[in-house]
């Protein structure tokens, strides 16, 4: 080959993959319009989801859903967005939604759910907010809908429970309650090493924060743009976290977590009988089906209850619990191809049969305001009505909507096991992570100032804090 | 055909050739580069326009608490990392360049563990440091156990954090050992026997004339090492990901923040201006090690 038939070559070569290479279909051979949904979901979640996928394309002809399942979901999607070339469909988490939604970097739903298919009131009391947020303009907009919900709850070992005297059945409700319940299924070996704990604020330690809740207090003070870590409601909530921490050792309880295996696994706490109490959400139970000891016949071995978080006697109320409510949403990004197409898809995964369907596979309760009793009566997970109810809870709460919100989470997260090993005490270094959380939010505040948006109305009410 | 145009139409054929480069250079880095020191003088969430505020994200990083514990781990890091894995790496070379027998065996050894991947290494570690169940505590209580000394809980303890991250890193030093023994290889025989006739001892030897003769490869192991400590990511990430239990911020280096300010917070202006200060003071080091090396590195003639 000669040296001109060589550059010949490379440059027929960069032209034809310019002009013919690789890039999104806009229709398959059958001429049908081309959806990409992007999901962050593995294993047996992602194959439901497959499925309702599936039952679309085959439902209809003129729209096909290409699925894609990806990890970090959450930043390919902002670059997509940026680069202007994202998917039509997104599984984002819920707490994503004020990021992108102050941007006004996804379509609002309510101006393409013409037939009104994706209500927020459609779904449970708890689940609404998560679905909506302020636009660039301050205007409140419906931005998403719930894919699945995660509510959380307290698992406990029924077994547990019999052996040291407990009544299953009327599982503690206040934190003094249980309190004395933790201490009563504590147990060590001869040489003090703990073998069982009642009960660790910190295991998974995936929401280190929401016991703020359980004693009446928060962690952001919406109205007025402000952390409010520090005020009493939060102290005293750490302090009961270190109440725990103390009486049972912080070296102790750290050599004994160690020996704790990944939560998906047969290893974990709750399974292996080291832990009587843990807090989760309802896909716990798929765990303890998949992993946990079972007989002869295959049929799970533990016993498990599930109770509301505990909380101080005033917010006690059977009909509303307190509890984190959460969930995934589906949101159709700014500049996709296909929006209408978008929405057509996503009503079809919001009627009850396949909301059902899919919150059944998943384990979790429904995002709907109404629930069938079929799908209460068959649900793989004994304690669905409990998480049910912290979804349709008046007192249930929400990660923060603020778009500072994973920083101020990570704050809070680092903090957790400071707390757990008692560094300082609980106000002290509330105090310093509140003043930190605040400067997240001032920095939020920041770039909406420079965009001409600001949210602060009025100047912020001073104390309160610690 | 004129003598200027053959010339430019070989200068043409010459910039045609090399185009692949250039135009990788352009679009990979230069241009992202010009691109994201123009964004460190912005505010950038990546979802909108950048806006133009000039020194704001320099001066934020004169008071950002978090960012000055992740440089001082950062700098701790290299501080422990450098010294120590250069003079486990000499050693090792050293051992490995004696006539032994199944020399290359061993050679194999040392190199393996940099053929498997960070975040996979930083798996195996994962469970190799488990305070209960992990190998090396499992060792430590065979061996000492009978004293009442048994390891610590490595990757939950916030005291232990470094050292662990140490020790992982240290795991992949054979590429420097591979480095360091063919630099060993290549010092003149004859200089070594001069100094045995001379009455020096192989540990003099080594220190007067090894040392000496293997300075450029040290300076060259030592830069390397210094950049890659400034730059320290995976291992850190995925311990700190796969750690129940452990403090976050233990294991927040210069490199996680620069991340999470980039891909997590929206803060992608912010993130370009810690990425140039990275840039800075990676300039700066290595300047200051060029230098130094004036004094205390010898190249043959």
């Amino acid at each position: 080959m000669t040296r001109r038939s060589a550059l010949a070559a490379m440059v027929l070569g960069g032209v034809g993959f310019a002009a013919f290479g690789p890039r999104g279909a806009k229709e398959d051979a059958r001429g049908r319009i081309v959806l990409d949904y992007w999901e962050k979901w593995t294993g047996h979640e992602a194959a439901a989801m497959k499925k309702i996928v599936e039952a679309f394309n085959q439902s209809q002809d003129r729209i096909v859903v290409r699925y894609l399942t990806t990890s970090g979901i959450d930043q390919k999607t902002l670059i997509t967005i940026a680069a202007g070339d994202p998917p039509d469909v997104v599984g984002l988490w819920a707490y994503l939604v004020p990021v992108f939604a102050e941007s006004d970097s996804l379509i609002p739903l309510d101006e393409l759910d013409t037939k009104g298919e994706v209500r927020v009131d459609r779904y449970a009391t708890g689940f609404r907010e998560l679905m909506t947020h302020r636009d660039s303009k301050g205007k409140t907009r419906q931005w998403a809908t719930m894919n699945t919900g995660g509510t959380l709850a307290v698992y406990y070992n029924k077994a547990h429970f019999r052996e040291v005297g407990l009544d299953p059945e009327k599982p503690p409700r206040t934190i003094e309650e249980f309190d004395a319940a933790h201490r009563k299924l504590v147990k060590r070996d001869a040489d003090g090493s703990l073998t069982r704990a009642g009960f660790m604020h910190i295991e998974p330690g995936w929401w280190s924060w929401i016991w703020v809740f359980q004693f009446g207090g928060g962690v952001y003070d919406a109205a007025n743009d402000r952390s409010i870590i520090g005020a009493p409601e939060a102290v005293a909530a750490y302090d009961w976290m270190q109440s725990y921490s103390k009486e049972l050792g912080v070296d102790a309880t750290k050599k004994f977590r160690a020996g704790f295996g990944n939560y998906d696994s047969p290893l974990n706490a709750f399974l292996t009988g080291r832990l009587s109490m843990v807090i989760q959400g309802p896909w716990l139970a798929n765990v303890i089906n998949a992993h946990g000891p079972k007989d002869a016949n295959g049929k799970p071995l533990i016993d498990y209850g599930v109770m509301p978080a505990p909380v101080i006697p005033s917010l006690v109320d059977p009909r509303n619990p307190v509890g984190l409510v959460e969930g995934d949403v589906l949101v159709i990004p700014k500049g996709c191809k296909h929006p209408k197409e978008a929405m057509e898809f996503i009503a079809f995964t919001q009627r009850q049969e396949h909301v059902e369907a899919l919150s059944l596979a998943h384990y979790k309760s429904s995002t709907l305001a109404v629930s069938s009793e079929k799908f209460l009566n068959e649900h793989p997970n004994t304690g669905v009505r409990v998480f049910d109810a912290v979804a349709q809870s008046t007192q249930g709460f929400r990660y923060p909507r603020t778009q500072a919100w994973t920083q101020f989470k990570d704050e809070l997260d680092g903090m957790a096991q400071r707390m757990w090993s008692i560094d300082k005490p609980a106000k002290e270094m509330l105090a310093t992570v509140q003043a930190r959380t605040q400067s997240y939010l001032d920095r939020a505040e920041e770039q909406r100032n420079l965009r001409g948006r600001s949210i602060r109305t009025a100047t912020p009410p001073t104390g309160g804090g610690a | 055909m004129s003598h200027s145009r053959a010339q430019l139409k070989k200068d043409l054929l010459g910039w045609l050739w090399v185009s692949p480069w250039v135009i990788g250079f352009l679009a990979f880095l230069a241009i992202p580069m010009g691109m994201s020191l123009y964004y460190s003088f912005t505010d950038y969430p990546l979802l909108e326009s950048p806006v133009w505020i000039g020194m704001g994200n320099w001066k934020r990083m004169l008071s950002d608490e978090v960012f000055h514990a992740a440089i001082l781990r950062t700098a701790w890091y290299a501080i422990l990392f450098i010294p120590i894995a250069t003079a486990m790496a000499l050693v090792i070379a050293a051992l490995l360049n004696e006539k032994v027998k199944a020399g290359g065996f061993f050679q194999a050894a040392v190199f393996i563990p940099t053929l498997v991947p960070m975040a996979g290494s930083a798996m195996i570690w994962l469970w190799m440091l488990n305070g209960e169940y992990g190998l090396i505590n499992q060792a430590i209580h065979a061996a000492f156990g009978w004293a009442g000394i048994e390891g610590p809980n490595w990757l939950q303890n916030a005291n232990w954090a470094m050292p662990s991250i140490l020790m992982i890193s240290l795991w992949s030093i054979g590429q420097m050992v591979v480095v360091y023994l063919a630099a060993l290889k290549e010092v003149p025989d004859e200089l070594l026997e001069a100094g045995a006739l001379d009455g020096m001892g192989p540990v003099r030897r080594f220190f007067n004339i090894t040392l000496p003769m293997i300075s450029p490869v040290i300076l060259f192991n030592i830069i390397t090492l210094m950049i890659g400590s400034l730059q320290v990511f995976a291992i850190p990430y995925v311990l700190s990901a796969a750690t129940p239990g452990n403090d976050p911020r233990a294991m927040y280096f210069f490199t996680s923040s620069m991340y999470d300010n980039a891909f997590r917070y929206n803060q992608m202006g912010y993130a370009s201006a810690q990425a140039w200060l990275q840039l800075l003071i990676t300039l700066g080091l290595t300047a200051i090690m060029f230098a130094a090396s004036k004094k205390l590195v010898h190249y043959r003639a």
